[in-house]
């Protein structure tokens, strides 16, 4: 009974949410349910006809989830899944809602949560998943989270409390979570690339994760794939990546469009541009064949994948194409730099930084962003968000003078208007937010009609 | 005539960097560039000391705890000596969040536990419960310097208390400071500079980035920098004083 109510009350709140367009994080229903029964995750979760993924990590959550959704539909189940970027345990709880009957139970076969590195060890007591991915851990929001080895510690914890045929999933790349992963009883299933022709040889600025969690010698990087994510060992001899089960190899990036690449004999291709893309793509392949799917209907599946709200978009502006990519903190601001400029040759910017509760009230990460790389490729690059004064003078500080980056712009229209005016119609232009940011240049979007409310597309 | 030069040391770039503390030192170089000094940086990370003598402003920035622990035994090994040396010569240091604890007396953990610190700057910390976060508005002591106001972000949970010997860098308007008790926050001792502020600190507060170069260089005859066009950097700062002003 009370578990009926609590789902009925989430329901309402739901509905009233979207009517009332309160954007965003859709968490409100479930924390309305949960307030009235705090076990109706769980409850719903032993509903679900063949289990729950739970997928965490600081980047490529969203995607990663919203692949192992479209294989998992693809393959003709029924899904539940925290869409809109809610990823606390209360947006997984309003998730499962949406889903329920009107007696409360859940008719669904799947469960697909992504859940935030803080929340994960609730979820897996909550949830009790079939497998737990973990995509990578890079410095983030630490005013929210705190610092990385705190996360790592409550990664860990929570991994040690799997189900017994639960299994983890983790990336072998990244040397604090093999860390985590050498340190389960039973032996995780890793990913990893395969592939030094998409590496370079030099951590960025401000890595993580970097020193030997055996003796603390600074460990050597023969490769380096995204932020402090590559391939290591320890001049000691003590710790090394671990050898992938699932790795990439013959990897192709062809800039925002598409990549490709070889996984345990197929060639998988997806319309997803990055090497950050790479892993999450990876994630989901083996998630998918841990669950028994077949590789080559994998593979299939993946060509006609669309990408979430906000993580490369595209959308059509009086003539210029508007490329939307959420870019959060150094690693995948970095890393989205990297595929604007050097893979996708694109010359105008807006870079939108907020600093409300869900973008990190501290901005000082900005410095930790190798804008660098933007000075004689740029010809606009429009600082927004009510941080828009910070951004511009960390672009002065990276070379990039008038007229490169216009004059700070905290309102979101008018940045848009500098954006479209300095744009030559035909071409490009990248917009780069963090998240309350993209949410507020989004709703400027939809108010122009250049773009759909996010819970349509 | 030969051209001035600048020398930024930074310790521990790799390991201890973690709020943006680049930041700092591109402010520091680019300054110096703009004025047309030579401005150099070199690295001190684990096991190194060389360059350390030609060194006018030393950065030192925050870590985590884990790199925090391998830090502290290099520089008790490879670095005190030299760094005390410098000091006495005249050199500047800005020294943020871990860094200024680790350059203090000691550090007390929560269960009592002393570690000491290098004892280069007269202060000590203990840890304390609650985290302080959020934005800071400093007014500060340091004579000499428009505007009379440092912003930046705070993020520590170390209570950090002022000996006779070391004077605070100002007292907060807005945020917690050193303690969240005194209302001081950082502090002054010689040429060294602590403090808990990030943001990072030095970009939305370029004065006290002439500051720190023109205490170091006086001992070279420089007392003076040209001046150069802050707009943005004011205007950076003076939008976190509004945040005080609002409440
Ligand atoms: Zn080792």
């Amino acid at each position: 009974m009370r578990r009926t109510a609590a789902v009925w009350a989430g329901k309402a709140t739901g509905a009233l949410a979207r009517i009332s367009r309160l954007g965003g994080g859709t968490t409100l229903p479930g924390d309305v349910a949960r307030a009235i029964d705090p076990d109706v995750l769980r409850k719903m979760s032993r509903d679900l006809k063949h289990g729950a993924i739970v997928i965490t990590g600081t980047n490529g959550k969203t995607t990663t989830a919203r692949l192992i959704s479209w294989l998992l539909e693809g393959a003709g189940h029924s899904v539940v899944s925290n869409r809109a970027g809610a990823n606390l345990i209360f947006g997984a709880t309003a998730a499962a809602l949406e889903k329920a009957g009107a007696n409360g139970k859940l008719k669904v076969d799947w469960g697909v949560f992504e859940i935030d590195e803080a929340s994960l060890e609730r979820a897996v007591d909550e949830i009790q998943p079939r497998a737990a991915i973990v995509l990578n851990l890079f410095r983030d929001q630490l005013d929210r989270y705190g610092e990385l080895e705190t996360i790592a510690k409550r990664i860990e914890a929570a991994l040690k409390r799997l189900p017994a045929d639960s299994r983890a999933v983790l990336n072998a790349d990244d040397p604090r979570v093999a860390e985590i992963g050498l340190n389960l009883d039973r032996p995780p299933l890793w990913f990893g690339l395969d592939d030094t022709s998409v590496a370079t040889r030099e951590l960025p600025h401000a890595a993580d994760a970097r020193t030997c969690p055996r003796c603390g010698a600074s460990l050597v990087f023969d490769a380096v794939y995204v932020g402090h994510d590559g391939v290591y060992r320890c001049p000691n001899g003590d710790f090394a990546r671990p050898v992938p089960d699932l790795a990439a190899t013959h990897i192709d990036l062809n800039g925002f469009e598409s990549l490709a690449m070889g996984v345990s004999g197929v060639r998988i291709e997806l319309p997803l541009g990055g090497l950050y893309n790479c892993y999450n793509a990876l994630a989901a392949f083996a998630a998918g064949d841990a669950l028994g799917l077949d590789p080559a209907f994998i593979a299939e599946r993946l060509r006609t994948f669309r990408a979430a709200f906000g993580r490369q978009e595209r959308l059509e502006a009086q003539g210029r194409r508007l490329n939307l990519v959420l870019s959060k903190n150094p690693a995948g601001f970095n890393e989205t730099l990297r595929t604007a400029v050097d893979l996708a040759g694109g010359r105008n910017f807006l870079i939108g930084l907020n600093d409300r509760r869900a973008d990190g009230t501290d901005v000082s990460w900005i410095w930790d962003v190798d804008f660098e790389r933007l000075r004689g490729r740029a010809q606009v690059v429009v600082p927004a968000g009510n941080r828009a004064d910070d951004l511009a003078v960390r672009l002065k500080y990276a070379g990039l003078t008038a007229p490169i980056a216009t004059p700070p712009e905290p309102d979101p229209a008018l940045a848009l208007d500098a954006l479209i005016r300095a744009t030559p119609e035909g071409e490009t232009a990248h917009v780069l937010c963090t998240y309350t940011a993209m949410l507020d240049l989004r709703a400027e979007l939809v108010r122009r009609g250049w773009a759909k409310p996010y819970w349509e597309t | 005539m030969a051209r001035k030069t600048l020398t930024v040391g930074w310790l521990y770039p790799d390991l201890m960097n973690i709020y943006g503390d680049r930041g700092n030192i591109l402010t520091l170089l680019k300054r110096a560039e703009w004025r047309d000094f030579d401005a150099r940086l070199i690295e001190l990370g684990r096991g190194t000391t060389e360059g350390i003598d030609d060194v006018d402003v030393f950065f030192f920035g925050g870590g985590q705890d884990r790199e925090q622990a391998l830090v502290y035994e290099d520089l008790l090994e490879t670095k005190q000596t030299a760094l005390e040396r410098a000091v006495a010569s005249g050199a500047s240091v800005l020294a943020v969040c871990g860094g200024y604890q680790l350059l203090g007396q000691y550090y007390q953990t929560g269960e009592g536990e002393r570690f000491p610190g290098i004892g280069l700057i007269d202060v000590r910390t203990e840890a304390g419960k609650q985290r302080f976060i959020g934005d800071v508005v400093v007014d500060t002591d340091l004579p000499d310097i428009q505007p009379q106001t440092l912003v930046g972000f705070e993020n520590h949970s170390g209570r950090t208390y002022l000996g006779p010997k070391a004077k605070p860098l100002g007292r907060v308007r807005m945020g917690f400071g050193n303690n969240g008790e005194d209302h001081t926050e950082g502090c002054i001792q010689g040429g060294i500079l602590g403090t808990y502020l990030h943001g990072s600190l030095l970009p939305k507060n370029p004065h006290l980035a002439d500051h720190l170069v023109t205490s170091a260089l006086a001992r070279r005859g420089i007392t003076e920098l040209a001046p150069l066009d802050d707009a943005a950097e004011i205007a950076a700062h003076e939008k976190i004083l509004a945040r005080a002003q609002r409440r």
